[in-house]
Protein backbone atom coordinates (compact mmCIF):
# COMPACT_ATOMS: atom_id res chain seq x y z
CA UNK A 1 0.00 0.00 0.00
CA UNK A 2 2.93 2.36 1.18
CA UNK A 3 4.60 1.68 -1.87
CA UNK A 4 1.46 2.22 -4.36
CA UNK A 5 1.22 5.73 -2.64
CA UNK A 6 4.94 6.37 -3.36
CA UNK A 7 4.69 5.35 -6.55
CA UNK A 8 1.60 7.63 -7.43
CA UNK A 9 3.63 10.95 -6.04
CA UNK A 10 6.63 10.02 -8.21
CA UNK A 11 4.41 9.90 -10.75
CA UNK A 12 2.50 12.93 -10.08
CA UNK A 13 6.02 14.46 -9.90
CA UNK A 14 7.00 13.44 -12.94
CA UNK A 15 4.00 14.65 -14.71
CA UNK A 16 4.51 18.35 -13.21
CA UNK A 17 8.45 17.58 -14.66
CA UNK A 18 6.74 16.95 -18.11
CA UNK A 19 4.58 20.18 -18.22
CA UNK A 20 7.76 22.33 -17.08
CA UNK A 21 9.30 20.99 -19.98
CA UNK A 22 6.61 21.31 -22.39
CA UNK A 23 6.43 25.15 -20.53
CA UNK A 24 10.04 25.49 -21.06
CA UNK A 25 9.00 24.96 -25.35
CA UNK A 26 5.59 26.61 -25.58
CA UNK A 27 5.54 29.46 -23.61
CA UNK A 28 6.07 32.85 -25.93
CA UNK A 29 9.00 35.13 -23.68
CA UNK A 30 11.59 34.53 -21.50
CA UNK A 31 9.79 34.86 -18.40
CA UNK A 32 6.75 32.93 -18.70
CA UNK A 33 9.18 30.03 -19.67
CA UNK A 34 11.30 30.96 -16.52
CA UNK A 35 7.73 30.62 -14.63
CA UNK A 36 6.95 27.59 -15.99
CA UNK A 37 10.39 25.65 -15.71
CA UNK A 38 10.44 27.09 -11.98
CA UNK A 39 7.65 26.23 -10.75
CA UNK A 40 6.74 23.21 -12.13
CA UNK A 41 9.92 21.39 -11.70
CA UNK A 42 9.98 22.62 -7.75
CA UNK A 43 6.85 21.21 -7.21
CA UNK A 44 7.43 18.29 -9.45
CA UNK A 45 11.08 17.80 -7.62
CA UNK A 46 9.18 17.61 -4.24
CA UNK A 47 6.51 15.40 -4.97
CA UNK A 48 9.05 12.57 -6.34
CA UNK A 49 11.45 13.38 -2.91
CA UNK A 50 8.23 13.07 -0.85
CA UNK A 51 7.15 9.70 -2.82
CA UNK A 52 10.90 8.19 -2.53
CA UNK A 53 9.70 9.19 1.36
CA UNK A 54 7.06 6.99 1.94
CA UNK A 55 8.62 4.47 -0.27
CA UNK A 56 11.67 4.65 1.74
CA UNK A 57 11.00 5.88 5.66
CA UNK A 58 14.56 5.32 6.25
CA UNK A 59 15.65 7.81 4.43
CA UNK A 60 12.81 10.62 4.90
CA UNK A 61 15.44 12.91 7.18
CA UNK A 62 18.06 13.29 4.14
CA UNK A 63 15.15 14.03 1.50
CA UNK A 64 13.60 16.70 3.83
CA UNK A 65 16.88 18.29 3.51
CA UNK A 66 16.79 17.75 0.13
CA UNK A 67 13.29 19.20 -0.28
CA UNK A 68 14.25 22.44 1.96
CA UNK A 69 17.67 22.74 -0.30
CA UNK A 70 15.10 22.92 -3.70
CA UNK A 71 12.60 24.99 -1.93
CA UNK A 72 15.67 27.71 -1.11
CA UNK A 73 17.57 27.09 -4.29
CA UNK A 74 15.54 27.19 -7.27
CA UNK A 75 13.58 30.38 -6.44
CA UNK A 76 15.98 32.21 -5.11
CA UNK A 77 17.94 31.69 -8.66
CA UNK A 78 14.83 31.76 -11.02
CA UNK A 79 14.16 35.45 -9.05
CA UNK A 80 18.04 36.53 -9.99
CA UNK A 81 17.73 35.37 -13.69
CA UNK A 82 14.59 37.05 -14.41
CA UNK A 83 15.87 40.22 -12.91
CA UNK A 84 19.41 40.17 -14.62
CA UNK A 85 16.39 39.65 -17.96
CA UNK A 86 14.24 42.38 -16.77
CA UNK A 87 17.34 44.68 -16.32
CA UNK A 88 19.24 44.04 -19.43
CA UNK A 89 15.49 44.87 -21.24
CA UNK A 90 14.79 41.33 -22.82
CA UNK A 91 11.07 42.13 -24.43
CA UNK A 92 8.21 40.58 -23.06
CA UNK A 93 5.57 38.77 -24.91
CA UNK A 94 3.19 41.35 -26.85
CA UNK A 95 0.20 41.02 -24.89
CA UNK A 96 2.04 41.41 -21.19
CA UNK A 97 -0.47 43.96 -19.68
CA UNK A 98 1.76 45.05 -16.14
CA UNK A 99 4.67 45.21 -15.79
CA UNK A 100 5.70 46.38 -11.81
CA UNK A 101 9.26 45.80 -11.59
CA UNK A 102 9.37 48.55 -14.41
CA UNK A 103 7.02 50.73 -12.80
CA UNK A 104 8.33 50.21 -9.47
CA UNK A 105 11.95 51.45 -10.90
CA UNK A 106 10.33 54.46 -12.48
CA UNK A 107 8.39 55.41 -9.41
CA UNK A 108 11.74 55.23 -7.33
CA UNK A 109 13.53 57.01 -10.34
CA UNK A 110 10.81 59.86 -10.21
CA UNK A 111 10.44 60.22 -6.50
CA UNK A 112 14.41 61.16 -6.30
CA UNK B 1 19.82 -3.68 -21.95
CA UNK B 2 20.20 -1.01 -19.43
CA UNK B 3 24.07 -0.61 -20.36
CA UNK B 4 22.52 -0.15 -24.37
CA UNK B 5 20.05 2.69 -23.62
CA UNK B 6 22.89 4.63 -21.35
CA UNK B 7 25.22 3.67 -24.11
CA UNK B 8 22.73 5.30 -26.99
CA UNK B 9 22.15 8.33 -24.39
CA UNK B 10 25.72 9.38 -24.05
CA UNK B 11 26.28 8.67 -28.16
CA UNK B 12 23.74 10.84 -29.18
CA UNK B 13 25.01 13.65 -26.49
CA UNK B 14 28.58 13.08 -28.32
CA UNK B 15 26.67 13.23 -31.80
CA UNK B 16 24.71 16.60 -30.32
CA UNK B 17 27.45 18.02 -28.84
CA UNK B 18 29.53 17.54 -32.48
CA UNK B 19 26.42 18.84 -34.25
CA UNK B 20 26.37 22.00 -32.28
CA UNK B 21 29.99 22.55 -32.64
CA UNK B 22 30.31 22.20 -36.29
CA UNK B 23 26.78 24.73 -37.11
CA UNK B 24 27.49 27.46 -34.84
CA UNK B 25 29.21 30.19 -35.06
CA UNK B 26 29.70 31.72 -31.53
CA UNK B 27 32.60 30.75 -29.71
CA UNK B 28 30.98 30.25 -26.67
CA UNK B 29 28.51 27.86 -28.00
CA UNK B 30 31.58 25.82 -29.14
CA UNK B 31 32.15 25.72 -25.65
CA UNK B 32 29.11 24.15 -24.90
CA UNK B 33 28.97 21.63 -27.51
CA UNK B 34 32.32 20.39 -26.88
CA UNK B 35 31.47 20.44 -22.70
CA UNK B 36 28.20 18.29 -24.42
CA UNK B 37 30.66 16.14 -26.03
CA UNK B 38 32.57 15.33 -22.91
CA UNK B 39 29.47 14.53 -20.71
CA UNK B 40 28.62 12.22 -23.62
CA UNK B 41 31.95 10.73 -23.01
CA UNK B 42 31.67 10.15 -19.50
CA UNK B 43 28.38 8.22 -20.17
CA UNK B 44 29.91 6.46 -22.69
CA UNK B 45 32.76 4.86 -20.47
CA UNK B 46 29.86 4.46 -17.29
CA UNK B 47 27.80 2.29 -19.80
CA UNK B 48 30.60 -0.03 -20.72
CA UNK B 49 31.43 -0.63 -17.30
CA UNK B 50 28.18 -1.71 -16.04
CA UNK B 51 27.48 -5.56 -15.49
CA UNK B 52 24.16 -6.93 -15.64
CA UNK B 53 22.06 -6.55 -12.31
CA UNK B 54 24.92 -4.93 -11.07
CA UNK B 55 24.65 -1.99 -8.72
CA UNK B 56 27.14 0.62 -7.40
CA UNK B 57 30.35 -1.17 -6.00
CA UNK B 58 30.09 0.44 -2.30
CA UNK B 59 29.85 -2.11 0.43
CA UNK B 60 27.04 -1.61 2.81
CA UNK B 61 23.89 -2.76 4.11
CA UNK B 62 22.56 -3.16 0.68
CA UNK B 63 25.49 -4.81 -0.60
CA UNK B 64 27.18 -7.36 1.41
CA UNK B 65 30.85 -8.28 1.25
CA UNK B 66 30.77 -11.78 0.32
CA UNK B 67 28.11 -10.79 -2.89
CA UNK B 68 30.25 -7.98 -3.97
CA UNK B 69 32.33 -9.96 -6.56
CA UNK B 70 28.86 -11.11 -8.28
CA UNK B 71 26.57 -8.41 -7.93
CA UNK B 72 28.59 -5.11 -8.28
CA UNK B 73 29.75 -3.03 -11.36
CA UNK B 74 33.37 -2.50 -12.86
CA UNK B 75 34.61 0.19 -10.66
CA UNK B 76 37.44 1.01 -12.84
CA UNK B 77 35.58 2.55 -15.85
CA UNK B 78 33.75 4.85 -13.10
CA UNK B 79 37.36 5.85 -11.31
CA UNK B 80 38.43 6.81 -15.01
CA UNK B 81 34.69 9.27 -15.03
CA UNK B 82 35.84 11.05 -11.95
CA UNK B 83 39.46 11.84 -13.77
CA UNK B 84 37.86 12.90 -16.79
CA UNK B 85 35.24 14.91 -15.22
CA UNK B 86 37.67 16.85 -13.06
CA UNK B 87 40.17 16.91 -16.61
CA UNK B 88 37.12 18.04 -18.61
CA UNK B 89 36.52 21.20 -16.73
CA UNK B 90 39.67 22.49 -16.45
CA UNK B 91 40.01 22.15 -20.35
CA UNK B 92 36.49 23.94 -20.47
CA UNK B 93 38.00 26.89 -17.82
CA UNK B 94 40.98 27.10 -20.18
CA UNK B 95 38.70 27.74 -23.18
CA UNK B 96 36.69 30.04 -21.37
CA UNK B 97 39.35 32.31 -20.32
CA UNK B 98 41.36 32.13 -24.13
CA UNK B 99 37.18 32.73 -25.21
CA UNK B 100 37.41 36.37 -22.56
CA UNK B 101 41.12 37.07 -24.23
CA UNK B 102 39.71 36.66 -27.81
CA UNK B 103 36.56 38.90 -26.80
CA UNK B 104 39.07 41.66 -26.03
CA UNK B 105 40.98 41.54 -28.83
CA UNK B 106 38.13 41.49 -31.07
CA UNK B 107 35.42 42.67 -29.48
CA UNK B 108 32.87 39.90 -30.98
CA UNK B 109 33.02 35.93 -30.09
CA UNK B 110 31.88 35.56 -33.75
CA UNK B 111 34.64 32.80 -34.88
CA UNK B 112 34.25 33.78 -38.28
CA UNK B 113 35.99 37.07 -37.08
CA UNK B 114 39.51 35.09 -36.42
CA UNK B 115 40.84 34.47 -39.29
CA UNK B 116 44.83 34.71 -38.85
CA UNK B 117 45.36 31.03 -38.35
CA UNK B 118 42.76 30.22 -41.35
CA UNK B 119 43.90 28.74 -44.29
CA UNK C 1 26.18 25.16 -48.82
CA UNK C 2 29.49 22.84 -49.39
CA UNK C 3 29.99 23.51 -45.50
CA UNK C 4 26.24 22.72 -44.47
CA UNK C 5 26.85 19.46 -46.68
CA UNK C 6 30.11 18.25 -45.28
CA UNK C 7 28.65 18.56 -41.39
CA UNK C 8 25.51 16.23 -42.45
CA UNK C 9 28.18 13.53 -44.24
CA UNK C 10 30.46 13.92 -40.91
CA UNK C 11 27.36 13.93 -38.45
CA UNK C 12 25.98 10.56 -40.61
CA UNK C 13 29.01 9.10 -40.32
CA UNK C 14 29.98 9.67 -37.30
CA UNK C 15 26.30 8.43 -35.96
CA UNK C 16 26.78 5.04 -38.54
CA UNK C 17 30.16 4.61 -36.29
CA UNK C 18 27.97 4.82 -33.08
CA UNK C 19 24.70 2.38 -34.24
CA UNK C 20 27.75 -0.01 -35.03
CA UNK C 21 28.96 0.31 -31.61
CA UNK C 22 25.41 0.49 -29.83
CA UNK C 23 24.35 -2.56 -32.05
CA UNK C 24 27.97 -4.58 -31.33
CA UNK C 25 27.48 -3.81 -28.02
CA UNK C 26 26.94 -6.80 -25.22
CA UNK C 27 26.62 -6.14 -21.79
CA UNK C 28 28.93 -7.56 -19.55
CA UNK C 29 27.08 -10.48 -17.69
CA UNK C 30 30.33 -11.04 -14.79
CA UNK C 31 33.39 -8.96 -13.93
CA UNK C 32 36.77 -8.54 -15.32
CA UNK C 33 39.31 -10.34 -13.18
CA UNK C 34 41.34 -6.75 -12.29
CA UNK C 35 37.62 -5.24 -11.36
CA UNK C 36 37.00 -8.45 -9.70
CA UNK C 37 40.09 -8.24 -7.62
CA UNK C 38 39.83 -4.92 -7.05
CA UNK C 39 36.44 -5.50 -5.58
CA UNK C 40 37.63 -8.12 -3.22
CA UNK C 41 40.92 -6.43 -2.37
CA UNK C 42 39.65 -2.63 -1.18
CA UNK C 43 37.42 -3.97 1.51
CA UNK C 44 40.20 -6.71 2.62
CA UNK C 45 43.15 -4.69 2.64
CA UNK C 46 42.32 -1.16 2.64
CA UNK C 47 39.08 -1.07 4.88
CA UNK C 48 37.58 1.44 2.63
CA UNK C 49 33.66 0.45 2.08
CA UNK C 50 33.81 3.01 -1.40
CA UNK C 51 35.62 0.95 -4.02
CA UNK C 52 36.02 3.74 -5.95
CA UNK C 53 37.69 6.25 -3.24
CA UNK C 54 39.76 3.16 -2.54
CA UNK C 55 40.92 2.72 -6.13
CA UNK C 56 41.91 6.45 -6.21
CA UNK C 57 43.28 7.63 -2.98
CA UNK C 58 45.35 4.15 -3.03
CA UNK C 59 46.01 1.66 -6.18
CA UNK C 60 45.47 4.81 -8.19
CA UNK C 61 46.49 7.53 -5.57
CA UNK C 62 49.14 8.61 -8.33
CA UNK C 63 47.06 9.15 -11.02
CA UNK C 64 45.30 11.44 -8.58
CA UNK C 65 48.42 13.40 -7.62
CA UNK C 66 48.87 14.25 -11.18
CA UNK C 67 45.31 15.04 -11.52
CA UNK C 68 45.47 17.96 -8.94
CA UNK C 69 49.00 19.33 -10.29
CA UNK C 70 46.83 19.24 -13.49
CA UNK C 71 44.38 21.31 -12.33
CA UNK C 72 46.85 23.36 -10.32
CA UNK C 73 48.54 24.14 -13.68
CA UNK C 74 44.91 25.14 -14.91
CA UNK C 75 44.61 27.29 -12.41
CA UNK C 76 47.76 29.54 -13.01
CA UNK C 77 46.94 29.02 -16.95
CA UNK C 78 44.16 31.19 -16.53
CA UNK C 79 45.63 33.14 -14.27
CA UNK C 80 48.16 33.80 -16.81
CA UNK C 81 45.69 34.43 -19.64
CA UNK C 82 43.36 36.90 -17.79
CA UNK C 83 46.09 38.32 -16.00
CA UNK C 84 48.27 41.16 -17.29
CA UNK C 85 47.17 44.72 -18.07
CA UNK C 86 43.61 44.13 -19.18
CA UNK C 87 42.32 47.75 -18.47
CA UNK C 88 39.62 47.30 -16.01
CA UNK C 89 41.01 44.49 -13.59
CA UNK C 90 43.53 47.36 -12.62
CA UNK C 91 42.10 49.59 -9.68
CA UNK C 92 40.56 49.10 -6.85
CA UNK C 93 37.69 46.67 -6.42
CA UNK C 94 35.24 49.33 -5.84
CA UNK C 95 35.75 51.44 -8.93
CA UNK C 96 35.43 48.03 -11.15
CA UNK C 97 31.28 47.32 -10.03
CA UNK C 98 30.64 51.32 -9.83
CA UNK C 99 27.63 50.71 -12.17
CA UNK C 100 26.65 47.69 -11.41
CA UNK C 101 23.37 47.07 -10.23
CA UNK C 102 23.29 45.89 -6.09
CA UNK C 103 21.94 42.60 -5.61
CA UNK C 104 18.16 42.24 -4.75
CA UNK C 105 17.49 41.31 -0.86
CA UNK C 106 15.87 37.94 -2.00
CA UNK C 107 19.40 36.74 -3.27
CA UNK C 108 21.37 38.30 -0.28
CA UNK C 109 19.30 36.46 2.16
CA UNK C 110 19.18 33.67 0.10
CA UNK C 111 22.78 33.35 0.24
CA UNK C 112 23.05 33.88 3.64
CA UNK C 113 20.73 31.10 4.28
CA UNK C 114 22.55 28.78 1.30
CA UNK C 115 26.64 29.70 1.77
CA UNK C 116 26.30 27.97 5.18
CA UNK C 117 24.18 24.61 4.35
CA UNK C 118 26.68 24.29 1.19
CA UNK C 119 29.78 24.29 3.24
CA UNK C 120 28.35 21.93 5.49
CA UNK C 121 27.37 19.54 2.64
CA UNK C 122 30.98 19.75 1.54
CA UNK C 123 32.61 18.60 4.38
CA UNK C 124 29.84 15.77 4.91
CA UNK C 125 31.08 14.88 1.08
CA UNK C 126 34.26 14.84 1.18
CA UNK C 127 34.47 13.00 5.00
CA UNK C 128 32.40 10.38 4.29
CA UNK C 129 33.97 10.04 1.07
CA UNK C 130 35.62 6.24 1.94
CA UNK C 131 31.75 4.97 2.84
CA UNK C 132 29.70 6.57 0.78
CA UNK C 133 29.41 7.92 -2.57
CA UNK C 134 31.56 10.86 -2.54
CA UNK C 135 35.72 12.38 -1.86
CA UNK C 136 37.39 14.65 -2.14
CA UNK C 137 37.22 16.40 -5.97
CA UNK C 138 32.86 15.98 -5.43
CA UNK C 139 33.48 18.12 -2.07
CA UNK C 140 35.93 20.58 -3.51
CA UNK C 141 33.42 21.21 -6.79
CA UNK C 142 30.23 21.73 -3.64
CA UNK C 143 33.17 24.46 -1.56
CA UNK C 144 33.75 26.05 -5.07
CA UNK C 145 30.03 26.67 -5.94
CA UNK C 146 29.58 28.24 -2.71
CA UNK C 147 32.53 30.48 -3.47
CA UNK C 148 31.06 31.39 -6.80
CA UNK C 149 27.42 32.09 -5.22
CA UNK C 150 29.43 34.65 -2.81
CA UNK C 151 31.07 36.30 -5.86
CA UNK C 152 27.82 36.70 -7.78
CA UNK C 153 25.61 37.78 -4.58
CA UNK C 154 28.56 40.29 -3.36
CA UNK C 155 30.96 41.59 -6.68
CA UNK C 156 33.22 43.41 -3.90
CA UNK C 157 33.89 40.15 -2.12
CA UNK C 158 37.48 39.04 -2.55
CA UNK C 159 38.56 35.60 -1.06
CA UNK C 160 41.84 36.12 0.14
CA UNK C 161 44.43 35.56 -2.26
CA UNK C 162 47.39 34.47 -0.21
CA UNK C 163 45.27 32.26 2.07
CA UNK C 164 43.80 30.59 -0.48
CA UNK C 165 47.55 30.03 -2.63
CA UNK C 166 49.10 29.06 1.04
CA UNK C 167 46.62 26.87 2.46
CA UNK C 168 46.22 25.11 -1.06
CA UNK C 169 50.10 24.65 -0.83
CA UNK C 170 49.98 23.19 2.70
CA UNK C 171 47.31 20.59 1.91
CA UNK C 172 49.31 19.94 -1.34
CA UNK C 173 52.26 19.30 0.57
CA UNK C 174 50.65 17.42 3.54
CA UNK C 175 49.44 14.78 0.44
CA UNK C 176 52.30 14.02 -0.41
CA UNK C 177 54.14 13.67 2.82
CA UNK C 178 51.60 11.15 3.74
CA UNK C 179 52.69 9.67 0.50
CA UNK C 180 56.15 9.15 1.42
CA UNK C 181 55.51 8.47 5.08
CA UNK C 182 53.30 5.47 3.18
CA UNK C 183 56.47 4.48 1.48
CA UNK C 184 58.48 4.52 4.67
CA UNK C 185 56.06 2.66 7.26
CA UNK C 186 53.68 0.66 4.29
CA UNK C 187 54.10 -1.04 1.38
CA UNK C 188 54.66 1.83 -0.85
CA UNK C 189 53.89 5.73 -1.88
CA UNK C 190 50.28 6.51 -0.81
CA UNK C 191 49.64 3.33 0.81
CA UNK C 192 46.73 4.33 3.31
CA UNK C 193 47.81 1.36 6.09
CA UNK C 194 50.23 3.47 8.13
CA UNK C 195 47.32 4.55 10.26
CA UNK C 196 45.21 1.31 12.13
CA UNK C 197 42.54 0.63 9.71
CA UNK C 198 39.53 0.52 12.29
CA UNK C 199 36.18 -1.15 11.88
CA UNK C 200 35.57 -1.42 8.99
CA UNK C 201 32.40 0.81 7.64
CA UNK C 202 33.08 2.91 11.07
CA UNK C 203 33.99 6.78 10.29
CA UNK C 204 37.66 6.57 11.54
CA UNK C 205 38.85 4.07 9.02
CA UNK C 206 40.29 3.21 6.20
CA UNK C 207 43.84 3.76 7.78
CA UNK C 208 44.83 7.29 5.94
CA UNK C 209 42.28 7.57 3.24
CA UNK C 210 39.69 9.94 5.28
CA UNK C 211 43.26 12.21 5.46
CA UNK C 212 44.00 12.34 1.98
CA UNK C 213 40.00 13.04 1.08
CA UNK C 214 40.09 15.85 3.13
CA UNK C 215 43.47 17.34 2.21
CA UNK C 216 42.05 16.56 -1.76
CA UNK C 217 38.79 18.37 -1.00
CA UNK C 218 40.85 21.07 0.40
CA UNK C 219 43.26 21.52 -2.11
CA UNK C 220 40.73 21.45 -5.01
CA UNK C 221 38.06 23.73 -3.30
CA UNK C 222 41.14 26.43 -3.14
CA UNK C 223 42.53 25.97 -6.90
CA UNK C 224 38.66 26.06 -8.33
CA UNK C 225 38.26 29.29 -6.02
CA UNK C 226 40.82 30.79 -7.79
CA UNK C 227 40.13 29.79 -10.80
CA UNK C 228 36.97 31.29 -10.79
CA UNK C 229 38.01 34.84 -8.67
CA UNK C 230 40.42 34.84 -12.23
CA UNK C 231 36.88 35.29 -14.12
CA UNK C 232 34.98 38.08 -12.73
CA UNK C 233 35.66 41.95 -14.33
Amino acid sequence: MMALIGSVLVLLGAIFHFSAGLGMLRMPDVYTRMQAGTKASTLGNTLVLAGLAIYHPGWSLKLLIIVYFVLMTNPVSSHALARAAHSIRIPMAGDTGIDALRDARQKAGSGT
Amino acid sequence: MISSIVLTTGLLLILIGLWGMLTHRNILRIVIGFSLMGTGTHIVIVAIGYVANGTAPIIDHALSLSEAASRAVDPIPSALAVTAIVIGMAVTAVMLAYAIRLYEAKRTLSIDAFTESKW
Amino acid sequence: MIRRLSIIVAIVAFGLVFASLVIGHTEQQSLLPLAESYIRLVPQELGAANVITGILLTYRAFDTLGEVAVLFMVAAGVGLVLGGERPPRSGPLEDRFEGARPPSEIVQTGTQILVPLISIFAAYIIMNGHLTAGGGFQGGAVIASGVLLMLLTYPQYQPNPEFLGVTESVAGALFVLTGIAGLIAAGGFLDNRILPLGQFGAFFSAGTIPILSALLGIKVGCELSVILERFRP
